[in-house]
């Protein structure tokens, strides 16, 4: 596979010229809570990066995996934040059309905020379990243990400043 | 004392205990919250975008002038990363060009460590000490992180409230671990195996009762405990209350006020334990 600057130059942009500096001690996977679950592993996909190898980092379960713990980012002795770099990756991979179930979750909860302001829960588990059917046990699940707590939020939320919200989210996007 | 409260999406669903208890603790304790006016989502883990997920935190962050208070850590964490990222200034510059009102600067705090400095020791307050109650203290991953003034790895401050509301912590081997919560929809295994290993240290800690300060926590170990239970064949039963509706119970609100009724594993057992031995020690 050719190496892509540009690539590698875009998730610098996006995760900060820091990575440049990695030295792959994998302090990173050896941190991450799904790491045992993960193929390439977190500091195989940072050297990916750092390669150019586009096709290998964005085309992997990996990126969502992550949960977002952050405790790659607070333990990475080069003060690189690991989990920036996955969240560059998956801006990437989002804004270049990818489609998986997981890459609709996320797209699904960026169009709430653009549209609402705010996160109807009901609304975005039944949207998403529109692309991905085999999560309706779990969510029956969960509903049956919520519902009648009376905590499932019936209402969608609209707030005043939606404008402002969706241009936060349109126009800094394009940055 | 007054802050701006920021209630976050999952007040209004899921975690409508935690801001009814958040709101009646501060109500006890004399601290005034005012709603954060028109707030917005803060993104929580699902914006990827870092660009973004600062603007959203700034539009909230530029709605007041008071220093913020959340109950929720991600809602904590994003608004904690974003005031970081906003010291810059050409994020700043970017970030202004397209709110209304501007961002200047920000004070965020989180319920518990407020909660912690409104109690003083021996707080005549207490009513109900939580005597000889053993509590796991959970975390969770974002309250500490990104770093901020508690350690990443080792913090004690919810220890502190613990032990204030005279209860005793366990030792807690997987008090920072996260708790797979955000990727519990799509990633459904992956995130329930780390949630059950959690609940399955926190029995092996001798835990009475796990106190939280996530609302994501929360719904991956009371709400989805009993699924768990059935898929391991194990019985925990350990009652998972948030940090706010703990102490609520020590400054003697009522289950009503605190939501309780709106957690899954019961916590009336636990309660009764309390009370009885409160009513003992008189």
């Amino acid at each position: 596979m050719a190496r892509d600057e540009q690539f590698k130059q875009e998730v610098l942009r996006l995760a900060g010229q820091e990575v440049l500096t990695c030295i792959q001690c994998g302090t990173c996977s050896a941190s991450c809570p799904t790491a045992h679950l993960m193929n390439p592993s977190i500091r195989k996909l940072i050297k990916f990066c750092l390669e150019g190898k586009k096709e290998e980092a964005l085309h992997n379960e990996t990126l969502w995996l992550c949960t977002s713990c952050l405790l790659c980012t607070v333990r990475c002795p080069r003060g690189i934040r690991p989990k920036a770099v996955v969240s560059a990756l998956k801006d990437i991979a989002e804004r270049a059309g990818l489609r998986s179930k997981d890459a609709a979750y996320e797209q699904f909860f960026l169009k709430q905020i653009k549209d609402f302001g705010r996160i109807a829960e009901l609304a975005l588990t039944a949207e998403f379990l529109l692309v991905f059917p085999q999560g309706a046990v779990q969510s029956m699940q969960m509903g049956l243990e919520l519902l009648p707590k009376g905590k499932i939020g019936l209402k969608i939320e609209r707030i005043k400043g939606r404008d402002e919200v969706k241009r936060i989210v349109e126009e800094l996007r394009k940055e | 004392m007054k802050l701006a409260y920021y209630p976050g999406c999952v007040s209004l669903s899921t975690g409508k205990e935690m801001d009814a208890s958040t709101r009646a603790v501060s109500a006890a304790l004399g601290i005034e919250l005012v709603e954060l006016p028109d707030w917005n989502c803060c993104g929580a883990t699902h914006v990827s975008n870092e660009l973004v997920a600062t603007g959203l935190a700034a539009r909230n962050m530029a709605q007041t002038d008071l220093p913020i208070m959340t109950a929720c850590s991600i809602c904590y964490s994003n608004l904690r990363a974003a005031a970081q990222r906003l010291e810059e200034h050409e994020i700043r510059e970017k970030v202004n060009a397209v709110l209304d009102r501007k961002y200047s600067s920000a004070r965020i705090r989180h319920a518990l460590d407020v909660i912690l400095e409104a109690l003083t020791e021996g707080d005549e307050r207490i009513v109900v000490p939580l005597k000889e109650l053993k509590v796991a203290p959970y975390y969770g991953c974002l309250l500490t992180r990104p770093k901020g003034v508690y350690s990443p790895q080792f913090p004690t401050i919810l220890e502190e409230l613990i032990k204030r509301l005279q209860a005793e912590p366990v030792d807690f081997r997987l008090k920072t671990a996260c708790c797979g919560g955000p990727i519990f929809m799509p990633q459904e295994k992956a995130a329930e195996d780390i949630a059950f290993k959690i609940l399955a240290e926190a029995k092996k800690a001798g835990a009475e009762v796990i106190v939280t300060v996530c609302p994501l926590c929360h719904l991956m170990l009371d709400a989805k405990q009993k699924v768990l239970e059935q898929k391991h064949g194990v019985r925990i039963g350990i009652p998972v209350l948030y940090v706010t509706q703990l102490a609520g119970i020590a400054l003697g609100l009522g289950p009503e006020e605190l939501g309780l009724d709106m957690n899954s594993v019961s916590p009336v057992a636990m309660m009764e334990g309390v009370y009885e031995r409160t009513a003992e020690g008189f």
